[in-house]
C-alpha cells in the first residue's frame, strides 16, 4: 500500500534530485512545506518557475545575472582595467563578500578536467581572451581553486595570457587565517614562504 | 573493524555532500580502492591538501562492513608532484594515466608492478625528463604488457611476415597488432567493430617493441619523432578503447 500521497511522492523525488541531497532530507523538506502555509509554497513555486525566464549570463563576464550587462560589468565605478577570473558564480559571490575587489569577472563555469571531458574549448578562454585584447585591460587576477585542476587551469591561462599586453597575477597561496602552522602540509607551507612579504 | 596502511596514488576525487570526499586510489596493497574521507573540505589538520589528483600517499584507513567504500583516516603526504599541475600538458598526460588505471584495474586485486609503473609514469612527467606525450605512450605500451594484452609488434600478427615490400603496414585493435599488405584485405578483417585499422610504420612499431622489452630506468633513452609521436597516440588510442569497450575523455586532450 502507498502511504505516500503521489504529489508529495513527486515533490519528494524532485528534492532528491538536488546535489547533497538524500531521500531522507528530501521528504523531511517536503513535508516542512506541506505544513508551512499555502501561500509560502506558492512562492517558492513561483521562484523557481521565473529562475530560468528571469535570469541569464551576462553576455561579458558570464555572471548569471537578470540584466546584460550584469550589475557588475554595468557599473561604471568598477575597474574595467582589471579582470578576476573565477571558476564558477559561487566564487563571484566569496568575493564579492569580501569587499576589497573593485574590478571585473570573468566566469569560466568549470576547470580544465580532461577526465570529465573538460578541455579548454569547454570553459570560457576565448571569451577571455577577446576581452582583453578589445576592453584594455591591464591586470588579470587568476582566482581558480588552489586544486589540481584549478592550479591547472590557472597554469594553462597564464599560458595563454603570454605575449598579450597584460599582467597576469595568481591568488596568493598559503597559510589560512587561524591555523597552527605545525599542523601546515609541506606544499602549503614551502608556497607561504616562497611568497612571503615584508612584515613591516 | 580491520584497519589498514598502505601506499597509495590518488586517481579521481569527487565531492560528497558539504564537507565530506569520495577518493579513489591506485594503492600498493589493494589495487584500485574508493575511501571516503569524513571532512576533507573542512578539514585543516588531517587532509588540507593531501586529497589532491596525483599525490602519492601513505593512506591509514578502516574498512566497512556493509560497503567496499573503506573511512580515510589519515593521510601523510609522500610526494604531491607539484609540477604536473602547472602544466596542462602534464596535467592531462597524468589525467589520461588515472583515468586508464582506473578503469583497467579490479578493487582488491594489488599488482606492485603497476603501482611502480603509476609511480615511474608521475615521477617521470614531473620531471619531465621527456615530453608528456612520450611518457603516456610509454606508460600505455608497458601498462597493456602488463595486463597481458601486449600488441604484437614484432611480425603480422596474421602470418607473421616482416619482410621488405610486405609493407605499408597497418595496426588492427581487432586483430591486436601489426597487419602486413597482404593480410589486410578488407575481406578477411577479423573484427570491424574493434575500430578501423590505421596506418603503421615499422619504425614506430620497433620504437614501441623496444618500449615493451626495456625495464623503467631505461625508458628515457627512447626519443619518438613528431610523425611516431602522433602515430603512437593514435594507435594506442584506438587499441585501448577497442579492447576496454569505452571511449576514454582524457585522450582527446594529450598535447603531441
Amino acid at each position: 500500500m502507498n502511504v505516500v500521497p503521489p504529489a508529495l511522492a513527486r515533490l519528494i523525488d524532485d528534492l532528491a534530485r538536488l546535489p547533497g541531497i538524500g531521500r531522507k532530507t528530501a521528504t523531511r523538506l517536503a513535508l516542512h512545506i506541506l505544513r508551512r502555509p499555502a501561500a509560502e509554497a506558492h512562492e517558492l513555486a513561483n521562484d523557481l518557475a521565473n529562475l530560468h525566464e528571469t535570469i541569464s549570463l551576462c553576455s561579458n563576464c558570464f555572471a548569471f545575472s537578470e540584466s546584460d550587462p550584469c550589475a557588475i560589468c554595468g557599473d561604471p565605478g568598477r575597474d574595467g582595467a582589471l579582470i578576476c577570473v573565477v571558476e564558477g558564480p559561487a566564487d563571484l559571490m566569496a568575493i564579492e563578500k569580501v569587499a576589497s575587489f573593485k574590478g571585473r569577472y570573468h566566469i569560466l563555469h568549470g576547470v580544465l578536467s580532461p577526465m570529465d571531458g573538460v578541455g579548454p574549448a569547454e570553459i570560457r578562454v576565448d571569451a577571455l581572451l577577446k576581452r582583453v585584447r578589445m576592453q584594455g585591460v591591464e591586470e588579470v587576477l587568476i582566482a581558480t581553486s588552489s586544486t589540481v585542476p584549478g592550479e591547472a587551469t590557472a597554469a594553462y591561462l597564464a599560458g595563454r595570457l603570454q605575449g598579450l599586453p597584460v599582467a597576469v597575477s595568481r591568488l596568493a597561496c598559503g597559510i589560512p587565517m587561524g591555523m597552527d602552522i605545525k599542523y601546515a602540509d609541506e606544499l602549503t607551507l614551502s608556497r607561504a614562504i616562497e611568497s612571503r612579504k615584508p612584515a613591516a | 573493524m580491520k584497519s589498514g596502511r598502505t601506499p597509495a596514488v590518488v586517481i579521481g576525487v569527487r565531492s560528497y555532500g558539504e564537507s565530506d570526499k569520495i577518493v579513489i586510489f591506485y594503492s600498493r596493497k589493494r589495487g584500485r580502492l574508493s575511501g571516503i574521507a569524513k571532512g576533507a573540505h573542512r578539514s585543516m589538520k588531517r587532509f588540507v591538501n593531501k586529497l589532491e589528483l596525483f599525490s602519492h600517499l601513505e593512506i591509514l584507513y578502516t574498512e566497512s562492513r556493509s560497503s567496499s567504500l573503506v573511512r580515510i583516516d589519515q593521510a601523510e603526504l609522500t610526494d604531491p608532484f607539484p609540477l604536473i599541475r602547472a602544466n596542462y600538458a602534464r596535467f592531462a598526460a597524468a589525467s589520461l594515466v588515472s583515468e586508464l588505471i582506473f578503469h583497467w584495474t579490479r578493487e582488491n586485486d594489488p599488482d606492485p608492478r603497476i603501482f611502480k609503473l603509476l609511480l615511474w609514469t608521475l615521477t617521470s612527467l614531473e620531471n619531465l625528463k621527456q615530453p608528456p606525450a612520450w611518457t603516456a605512450i610509454l606508460f600505455n605500451i608497458k601498462l597493456l604488457t602488463l595486463l597481458g594484452y601486449k600488441p604484437a609488434l614484432t611480425g603480422c600478427a596474421e602470418c607473421t611476415s616482416l619482410a621488405p615490400g610486405s609493407g605499408p603496414y597497418l595496426f588492427s585493435p581487432g586483430r591486436n597488432g601489426l597487419l602486413c599488405r597482404g593480410c589486410a584485405t578488407p575481406a578477411d578483417s577479423a573484427a570491424p567493430e574493434a575500430g578501423p585499422e590505421l596506418p603503421f610504420s615499422l619504425r614506430t612499431a620497433r620504437l614501441l617493441q623496444k618500449a615493451q622489452e626495456l625495464p623503467l630506468g631505461k625508458l628515457d633513452r627512447l626519443r619518438f619523432s613528431p610523425a611516431a609521436t602522433k602515430e603512437a597516440l593514435a594507435i594506442l588510442k584506438i587499441y585501448g578503447n577497442s579492447l576496454l569497450q569505452r571511449e576514454i575523455s582524457s585522450w582527446d586532450f594529450i598535447v603531441r
